[in-house]
């Protein structure tokens, strides 16, 4: 869908030389031959030049030119170019025709082989390159939500976080579901390196995913290629799907003359970030710090102390319970709080008033902004062109000391070296450097624990000071008054401070290319391309914090079972490198007018390697604030290292048949050889066959219908198994006195056949009235079959898990995308894009006799998992006891009854559909478009509700219950222990609603006393699952582009400006709290939320020069 | 470049897939050491995931998060990771352990008789193991186990396993031939010692054969007796303790320093079900087994010991804590001990079977001296506690049962699952579930959740055999 010509045509002016002797003043009007409304913004050129003017709002232009042989061209996207000689006459009235019948739409396909899109048997849906402009973010995958029907963008609110990109749904048991990424011909990598233990919502950092490196005003446009038709070529990794990027080049606007091509682009974005506070708890304001009432002093709430050796007990704050169960605030009471035991503070050995805290927790975050400049030089010549960009970026995060820094610098180029000859060459190198990303999960260090576990009378303002004051770990946690050693949690601002990671990569994407053309309808092409990569992710905690999980455990990255410790320093040294060695054959040629055959056949050798070397200091560090291995207080444990080979030798051949425009069929094969099968497997083969039927060709009579077309296809994709799944290997592990070894847990297997994902499609693309009115439709189904996947067995097999071949996955799906534009006047258009997709998933088999497979088991108790006949990646734990439907309540205690087995499935990570709708309104130079966005259904688990509601946090767990009464007051009968008897004034408790054993209503009052009432102490986890529904309006978009007359005296040729708002509102959500997007990172683990940050409503200005 | 890619053998492809880092082959002796460590790990460590029977015996008990003490077992998925801890990190390793052991050639003379003695302690270990999944669980796989081409495992009897279990134990022993060396420095339990193996190898099966006394008393008899009568000898005194010594930095630390000083946490805390019954005893190793805590509300120091409420939240600055030796890094972990098989001997010569000499009442006080002074209490602390009549054996309330039960509960402190196993055997003493106890005590595990969804048939099978997958159901030994 080209959804933004028009801004294109708006934003492409060209300068105007001053007038001088014998000159012509031209003036007139183009309008359209379909609603003889005039076009703005139509480009008029002296032929052979780049002298010229567009249109105005009115589709008028004036021209002021020298000379009597005058031609000019008139050309605007989607209508047909026009030449008009000038005659005598200066006054010329152009009516322009759409082009859409006859005008070649082309898309570049697999490999990059362009192809006239009405030929394809197949879906594709391409993005304008502008769409991921406007907005300044890290990661311009976030901003393709929406845009393109059936793709499944995932962001996680983590800073410099990855996203999920998922296209037809997940198809792959535990392997890769991302889709693949392209850049002009070339994969690169979108592996997240984040931990094993991250991955699972353990301690760890999300360290976004590799195509983020990419720079969005680099890009000209990105094209979707869905389905496993679409990508046979690519082989078995694109069987996903895969997101092909084109950059910008050099481009010629005239006849090679590069003076006239010679062009400069600045781009300046400003973006500050407000948090959405409907994604952040709101906490109650009426208790304080503790777990309930089973300590000391009046109402059993306190630490009585001697302080002072005095022999008097003071009353303090249960510093060491992070909770908010305790005392009713008291303005009146005054009582030592955690500040003072602070030296420093004001409050040093003084008892403050009993209150709740002014700055609450969201205090902690900051505005973030974002700053990104990048300026860009193309040329184009007879010969060739040239682009170089150079950009930086700069975000400051929402937590304290957290920044990302990225450069990114971009050459490329190609030259004609003869008529028979082109090179072309591109190096990009990107550095990234990041400080403070948020720890992930539940772990001891994340400051985004508060939304777990925190104490309500804590001031984070006052936590702040304290910590710059002091420069220690001033946490409100202490032991205890008379301890004063953190606890569970220390400061946040030490934490971002003195406890924060650093990670940087260096990172080389380039390619050289040469094409010889051998006749007019033989070419052969070879290509040399790589994509590497070194990461360094340094950790970091400082001495004086509390002991958390850190250094180096088991598990294939060290990541797992990882020992407490104190303080220490650990490293992670990735490195990654991909090349690929592409040589083919290309050939086009027509037979008798009416038949057209092209052809490819080839050849990709790719090898692939990445190392990772994980090491990290033991026992602590012996000198505070030194980070290195040598600084370790014990021996080094043993370091974690990992080096992978993969290689896959691809043969492939192609051939497209097109009968007089109406008819195509295209025929794939490719040969895979992989190095990660074994040798009777390592060769397979797989092909696919696409037709398409251009029908409005054969009724041209019927007008309104401009364009039809049916395709059809069916695909069948393989693919190898991960690196090193064949042959078993021991563990080595620190020696014991003696050397130590391990059995793995994971059985390997020598046997291992290829995968197969087996496709079908078909789909309708329809336009109506010219270029008002069309849409696209996709049916689809793939099977994904004989997965390798490490198949979770009985440890009483002596593992945990099996290599196997096995299962079937089903999706199926529809794609919807409409594109209309409802009214166009002279000066007004507006346009608008829908995008629909539903897909659903089914676990058709796992491997024999296995009904169950535990894709991820997280904190709180619940997994995910695949489970034949339901969708891929539901979530199983505990459930409500049901009787007729109704929820059992126990009739001790009026709590709920809980299942006592966790495998009932209480949700499904998989939305039932997506979608997106942008509606753009250009008037005159102004263009506004906004973007909403929709995720239907599907679940989350949300341990933060699951947690803060146990612990007290929310407002939810203080309020006045159906009697009036605070519900945490204790429950109390008129006759004690007889519920019948009726209930004392000032009773608290609640009732939940359901029924008792013998199905009777529920009338027993509920304790909410003690901490755990309304949290995981006493509901299932069923209660802490939510509908992921989300409605957002993502973007907004102003921008406004300078009238050429303005400029044309000047050297620049455009300004445009604009104002973006992204993120802008969360129109509607189920998930409290949260965004219901907010996940742990990239990967096929979803649905799970835990101290996530909140998300920001963007808000941003952008200006854009040209000369 | 290019060119000679393409024409790189299949052979040479497939070379990239070699794990260059991690050995196809090692040494069945490393293997070994890496069992022994992860056997005692489990039996040793406190962590709420994997052993919480300091817990269930009311040793301990949490201060504020009590799920576990409550009988929270599904949270944390405790049976599974006990039981995949026993499988996979334990029984595997001692299983190839031994493969390659016996299929290595040690020609050279004593070589044959080391190699046997090395594979006759292998087997020792292998039993111990499987006896602590089978006290856990009751019936499980088995005969079919340790089969991965096999991924539905029928359990089996429990009783069945026990017993061949201990048959493998004659056997062992029989192999044995203190004579020879044996795994020197790869076993760290006894350094290679073949005569301590053969001790710790009979001691053992006087435990496992006195376990069986209710339902297979012939059996059991038999047992013991064989036991006792061996030539080398039960473990005559804590010299010959089944122990492992931890090391002073990490990851090498004993298991309890690691959760309760590494960890910087706060979470257990002396049960006052122990403390109680210790301070009304006047227990000398009271100050061995715990601190003491100020209970002054004068400001005048008031030391005393004083357990947390079993079950209940605590406020950890409240009350005792546990004893500084215990956190030590170094502190050994203990799976058999001295006072253990006296006690066992006792219990034997009350129910008439041949001890090879002496009363009940001479084991029973051999049990509670040899218990006093590990702990590094004196002579007299011994003589002292003995003769006080509630704990002499003439004078202790209670059948021998009640007398024997209770001591060794005392004595099997810090070694949570043993005193569990014999608070089930015994009854005694009598503890009782807190009052949020999502159960009662638990008298054994329920299987792992992953079993009833990677074997559910066979699960569903072993489940109606015990007579249903609960804690409450007793196992097979556990008659009364």
């Amino acid at each position: 869908m080209r959804t933004f010509t028009i801004l294109t045509a708006l934003f492409f002016f060209v300068g105007i030389h001053a007038a001088t002797a014998q000159t012509r003043i031209i003036t007139g009007q183009v309008t359209s031959s379909e609603d003889k409304n005039p076009i703005p913004g139509v480009t008029v050129l002296l032929k052979g030049t780049r002298t010229g003017t567009s249109t105005n709002a009115d589709g008028k232009f004036t021209l002021t030119l020298e000379g009597i042989n005058i031609t000019l061209v008139f050309s605007y996207v989607g209508m047909k170019t026009e030449e008009i000689t000038l005659g005598e006459s200066n006054v010329v009235n152009v009516i322009l025709q759409p082009a859409m019948t006859t005008m070649k739409e082309v898309v570049v396909t697999a490999l990059g082989i362009p192809r006239e899109k009405k030929s394809l048997g197949y879906s594709t849906q391409e993005v304008s390159g502008d769409v991921v402009q406007k907005i300044k973010t890290d990661n311009f995958m976030n901003l393709l939500s929406g845009e393109v029907a059936g793709i499944q963008i995932r962001t996680t609110t983590n800073i410099g976080g990855s996203t999920n990109v998922l296209l037809r749904g997940i198809k792959s048991l535990e392997g890769n579901n991302q889709a693949l990424f392209v850049i002009d011909g070339v994969p690169v990598s979108n592996e997240n390196t984040n931990t094993l233990d991250q991955q699972d919502a353990g301690v760890g950092y999300d360290f976004g995913n590799a195509a983020s490196d990419i720079n969005p005003d680099d890009i000209e446009s990105i094209n979707v290629l869905k389905g496993a038709a679409a990508t046979a070529l690519y082989g078995s990794r694109a069987a996903n799907g895969v997101i092909m990027i084109t950059t910008k080049k050099g481009a010629s606007r005239g006849d090679g003359d590069s003076k006239k091509n010679f062009h400069v682009t600045l781009n300046s974005g400003i973006k500050i970030g407000f948090v959405d506070k409907s994604t952040f708890p709101t906490y109650q304001q009426e208790y304080g710090a503790g777990y309930g009432h089973y300590y000391d002093g009046p109402g059993n709430y306190w630490y009585m102390r001697d302080l002072f050796g005095n022999g008097q007990l003071e009353q303090c704050v249960v510093t060491s319970e992070d909770a908010s169960y305790g005392a009713p605030f008291d303005p009146n009471l005054m009582v030592y709080q955690w500040d003072a035991f602070n030296p420093l503070s004001p409050n040093y050995h003084k008892a403050t008033p009993w209150v709740a805290a002014k700055n609450g927790p969201i205090t902690l975050f900051k505005n973030p902004t974002t700053y990104m400049n990048s300026v860009s030089i193309e040329n184009a010549f007879k010969a060739g062109n040239i682009r170089l960009s150079y950009t930086n970026y700069k975000q400051d995060g929402l937590l304290p000391n957290s920044q990302m820094i990225k450069n990114n610098v971009l050459l490329n180029g190609s030259w004609n070296v003869t008529d028979r000859v082109t090179v072309a060459g591109s190096a990009n190198y990107i550095a990234t450097q990041n400080q403070g990303r948020n720890e992930t999960g539940y772990g001891t260090s994340s400051v985004l624990s508060l939304r777990q576990w925190y104490q309500t009378n804590v001031d984070l303002k006052e936590q702040k000071d304290a910590y710059f004051q002091t420069k220690q770990n001033m946490t409100w946690n202490w032991s205890d008054p008379t301890d004063l050693t953190p606890i569970f949690w220390d400061n946040y601002y030490w934490t971002q401070y003195e406890n924060y990671e650093t990670d940087g990569r260096n990172r080389f994407i380039g390619w050289a290319s040469l094409d010889y053309k051998i006749t007019n309808w033989l070419d052969i092409f070879g290509r040399m391309s790589v994509d590497m990569y070194d990461e360094l992710q340094e950790e970091r905690r400082a001495v004086g914090s509390i002991p958390s999980q850190f250094g180096i455990g088991y598990g294939i990255d060290g990541s797992l079972g990882r020992s407490y410790q104190g303080s220490g320093y650990l490293r992670r040294d990735i490195t990654f490198s991909e090349y690929n060695y592409d040589i083919m054959a290309n050939f086009n040629k027509e037979f008798l007018k009416v038949f057209s055959i092209k052809g490819v056949l080839g050849m990709n050798i790719r090898r692939t390697n990445q190392s990772r070397l994980v090491s990290a200091t033991n026992g602590g560090l012996i000198v505070p604030e030194v980070y290195s291995l040598q600084n370790s207080a014990g021996p080094l444990p043993l370091p974690n290292e990992l080096a992978s080979k993969v290689g896959v030798n691809g043969y492939y051949a192609s051939a497209s048949l097109g009968w007089n425009s109406l008819v195509y069929l295209d025929l794939t094969l490719r040969c895979d050889q992989s190095s990660t099968l074994p040798v009777e497997h390592s060769v397979y083969f797989y092909p696919s066959v696409a037709g398409s039927f251009v029908f409005s060709n054969l009724i041209k009579e019927v007008k309104w219908i401009s364009f039809g077309k049916v395709r059809l296809n069916y695909a069948v994709v393989g693919n190898g198994a991960p690196y090193n799944d064949l042959v078993d290997n021991y563990s080595l592990a620190t020696p014991f006195g003696s050397p130590v070894t391990f059995v793995p847990e994971i059985k390997k297997n020598p046997d291992l056949r290829p995968e197969m994902t087996h496709s079908l499609e078909g789909g309708l693309e329809m336009k109506f009235f010219g270029k008002r009115l069309g849409f696209d439709f996709d049916l689809y189904q793939t099977n994904s079959i004989d997965q390798i996947v490490p198949l979770k067995v009985s440890a009483a097999t002596g593992y945990f898990y099996k290599v196997i071949n096995a299962g079937n996955i089903q999706n199926r799906g529809i794609e919807l995308a409409l594109n209309a534009i409802p009214v166009q006047t002279r000066s007004f258009k507006w346009n608008i894009t829908v995008n629909w997709a539903r897909n659903r998933n089914k676990v058709i088999s796992l491997a024999e006799g296995v009904e169950d497979l535990q894709l991820g088991y997280f904190q709180g108790g619940v997994s995910i998992n695949a489970r034949v006949g339901q969708p891929y990646g539901v979530i199983e734990g505990t459930d409500y006891v049901y009787l007729n439907g109704q929820k059992v309540v126990d009739p001790a205690t009026g709590y709920y009854e809980v299942t006592k087995n966790s495998d009932n499935v209480i949700g499904n990570i998989n939305p039932d559909w997506t979608g997106g709708m942008r509606n753009t309104f250009t008037y005159k130079n102004w263009a506004l478009s906004f973007m909403v966005d929709v995720s239907k259904g599907g679940d989350i688990f949300s341990l933060d509700m699951s947690y803060g509601l146990a612990t007290g946090l929310y407002k939810e767990t203080a309020y006045l219950n159906d009697l009036g009464n605070p519900v945490r007051n204790p429950v109390i009968y008129n006759t004690p222990g007889d519920p019948n008897s009726g209930y004392a004034p000032g009773s608290g408790g609640f009732i939940n609603p359901g029924v008792k054993p013998d199905g009777s209503p529920n009338n027993i009052r509920a304790s909410a006393e003690n901490y755990g009432a309304f949290g995981y102490l006493y509901n299932p986890n069923r209660a802490f699952v939510y509908d992921a529904t989300y409605v957002k309006l993502r973007e907004i978009a102003l921008s406004y582009t300078f009238p050429a007359s303005l400029l044309k005296k000047t050297f620049i040729t455009g300004i445009t400006l604009s104002a973006v708002a992204s993120n802008v509102w969360i129109i509607f959500k189920n998930l409290p709290y949260a965004d219901p997007e907010s996940g742990l990172g990239s990967g096929n683990l979803q649905g799970y939320s835990t101290s996530s940050l909140p998300s920001t409503r963007d808000f941003g200005f952008n200006l854009k020069f040209a000369f | 470049m290019v060119i000679m890619l393409v024409f790189s053998s299949c052979k040479k492809l497939q070379d990239l897939n070699k794990d260059t880092k991690n050995p196809l082959t090692v040494s069945g002796e490393s293997l070994f050491t890496g069992a022994e460590v992860n056997l005692f790990q489990q039996m040793v460590t406190p962590n709420a995931n994997y052993n919480i029977w300091r817990l269930i015996s009311q040793q301990w008990t949490e201060t504020t998060y009590t799920d576990e003490s409550n009988y929270d077992l599904v949270d944390r998925t405790i049976p599974d990771n006990h039981w995949n801890w026993i499988y996979q990190y334990v029984i595997k390793d001692l299983d190839q352990s031994s493969k390659i052991i016996a299929s290595t050639s040690y020609p050279f003379d004593p070589g044959p008789a080391v190699k046997k003695n090395r594979l006759a302690i292998i087997e020792i270990l292998t039993v111990y193991s499987w006896s602590v999944l089978v006290e856990t669980f009751g019936n499980i796989p088995y005969s079919q186990a340790l089969n991965i081409n096999n991924l539905l495992p029928k359990y089996d009897d429990g009783l069945t396993i026990y017993e061949d279990l201990i048959k493998r134990l004659d056997t062992a022993t029989v192999h044995l031939d203190p004579a020879y060396g044996s795994l020197d420095v790869a076993d760290q339990m006894y350094f290679g010692d073949v005569a301590a193996w053969a001790k710790f190898a009979n001691s053992l099966k006087l435990r496992m054969g006195m376990l069986l006394s209710d339902v297979d008393p012939v059996f059991a008899k038999a047992t013991v007796e064989s036991a006792v009568s061996d030539e080398n000898g039960l473990i005559g005194s804590n010299l010959d303790n089944a122990k492992l010594v931890y090391m002073s930095s990490p990851p090498n630390t004993n298991p309890i320093y690691d959760e309760l000083v590494a960890s910087g946490r706060h979470d257990y805390i002396p049960a006052n079900t122990l403390v109680d019954t210790m301070n009304r005893m006047n227990d000398p190793r009271l100050p061995f087994y715990f601190t003491q805590v100020d209970t002054s509300t004068t400001g005048d120091p008031k030391l005393a010991y004083v357990g947390g409420i079993y079950g209940e939240s605590n406020d950890f600055t409240q009350y005792s804590h546990v004893a500084d030796n215990i956190q030590i890094p170094t502190f050994e972990g203990l799976i058999f001990d001295y006072a253990e098989t006296e006690f066992l001997l006792a219990e034997g010569a009350e129910r008439g079977y041949n001890v090879g000499g002496g009363s009940a009442r001479e084991h029973y006080n051999n049990a509670i001296g040899a218990s006093i002074t590990y702990w590094g209490g004196s002579d007299d602390d011994v003589k002292n506690y003995l003769a006080d009549p509630r704990v002499a054996y003439s004078t202790a309330p209670g059948n021998y049962k009640r007398k024997i039960g209770f001591q060794k509960w005392i004595a099997l402190y810090n070694r949570g699952f043993e005193a569990w196993t014999e608070w089930r055997k015994f009854d005694y003493p009598v503890l009782f579930p807190p009052h949020r106890a999502l159960s009662p005590v638990p008298v054994r595990f329920t299987y792992p959740i992953a079993e009833q969804t990677l074997n559910g048939a066979n699960y569903a099978t072993a489940s109606a055999a015990i007579g249903g997958d609960l804690v409450t159901t007793k196992l097979f030994w556990d008659k009364y």
